[in-house]
């Protein structure tokens, strides 16, 4: 069963995708609340993907995702963004994330980008 | 003097039944046996189904369906579109650029109309009719995008197809813009659900855009099934949902306990 770090300042968010993950049948790694603590956790828990939300205090998104890539290159992040936030998706791909989910969530598109980009 | 006729055709319209009369199509009206149909006075149109057929509904005053033979459906409907009741501005316009964030790979810049009426407004090209109702809008804004290598000011409409977000621009000279902007936007304002929404309430909402079921909003909004109860009547009311299903939640009789502990030692 696939191990999935949820990222995202908002409580309420990451219960959302913890319900339509844990549905869908993926293992909840853990939950981390800004890009310093996801990068930690990345570490301490080696997930098979991660949920990375873009805008976030402490450290964003986009820097804890240079950070995990620097750790692991073959880390598998996916990135949480609004609609017209495409220029942040360009920069998080060219950075090395793996794919991209859109906000507000739709249960189906997340499930299909996670399972795409952990291969199943 | 007489009209040009375009076309001339056996159809059937609907009136709790099927009945069969000649359309006639000219520059100005439809004419459909003794009723008569200024183009001028269709304030809507739109592509349905009707007891699993394809049809054609306009309004005026009332809603009238009309079945064509599948050969003439799309001509007929296109000379609808072009011609019914509405403001007409000629601009070049993208067509669902981006769907739920996600640019189109096979959307294209068209040369032809945007069309306002009272219910919506509409997409018109030579291969192109698609008309977007008034609730579907979402949003309405004017922004600098990238158009053949320069950066121009369009009009960025965001609206709901099929449960996406989808964004199409429009590009025409600034002072229609402007125009087209503020118009839209008192539009918008007009018809827009009249609700201030609390932070649970904006939850919810997305909760159940997410795709989520009533047990599960329960178990992430941490409400008990009254509440959620409640918050859905409140949502349904204001318009902003509907209910597509009402489940049972039922416990056993005596009897079906019974029942059960027979069913187990079978």
């Amino acid at each position: 069963m696939s191990k999935v770090l949820i990222v995202d300042d908002t409580a309420f968010m990451r219960k959302l995708l913890k319900n339509i993950l844990f549905g869908a049948g993926f293992d909840i790694a853990g939950e981390a609340e800004n890009g310093k603590q996801a990068v930690e956790m990345y570490k301490g828990l080696k997930p098979d993907v991660v949920t990375m939300d873009v805008v976030m205090p402490e450290m964003t998104g986009i820097d804890a995702l240079k950070q995990i890539k620097t750790h692991d290159k073959d880390a598998k992040v996916v990135m949480c963004t609004a609609i017209g936030q495409e220029n942040i998706v360009k920069t998080a791909i060219k950075l090395g994330a793996r794919g991209y989910i859109i906000k507000p969530f739709q249960a189906p598109k997340v499930i299909e980008e996670i399972k795409k980009v952990i291969g199943e | 003097m007489t009209e040009k006729v375009h076309l001339r055709a056996p159809i059937k319209t609907y009136d709790g039944g099927w009945v069969d009369v000649e359309l006639v199509v000219t520059d100005n009206n439809l004419v459909m046996g003794k009723r008569n149909i200024p183009l001028k006075e269709i304030e809507d149109l739109e592509d349905v189904e009707v007891e699993g057929a394809s049809c054609i509904q306009i309004k005026k005053e009332d809603k009238i369906i009309l079945k064509l033979p599948p050969n003439l459906h799309q001509q007929v409907f296109k000379f609808i579109a072009f011609n019914l009741k509405a403001d007409k501005f000629a601009v070049f316009f993208l067509e669902s650029a981006t769907v739920g964030g996600v640019v189109s790979s096979g959307a294209q810049w068209e040369k032809g109309y945007f069309s306002v009426t009272d219910e919506g407004f509409w997409f018109l090209s030579a291969r192109n009719q698609k008309r977007i109702p008034i609730e579907n809008l979402g949003s309405v804004k004017t922004d600098l995008r990238n158009v053949g290598g320069k950066q121009r000011k369009v009009l960025v409409l965001s609206h709901v197809e099929k449960s996406n977000v989808v964004t199409s621009l429009v590009l025409c000279p600034e002072s229609t813009l402007e125009m087209l902007e503020g118009y839209l936007q008192r539009l918008f304002e007009k018809h827009k659900p009249a609700i201030t929404l609390s932070e649970d309430e904006m939850q919810i909402l997305t909760l159940i855009y997410s795709g989520l079921d009533f047990a599960s909003i329960e178990n992430i909004a941490g409400m008990s099934t009254d509440e959620l109860n409640t918050y859905y009547d409140r949502l349904v009311d204001s318009g902003l949902a509907k209910v597509v299903k009402i489940r049972k939640e039922i416990e056993l009789t005596p009897h079906g306990v019974s029942m059960v502990d027979k069913i187990s030692k079978r």
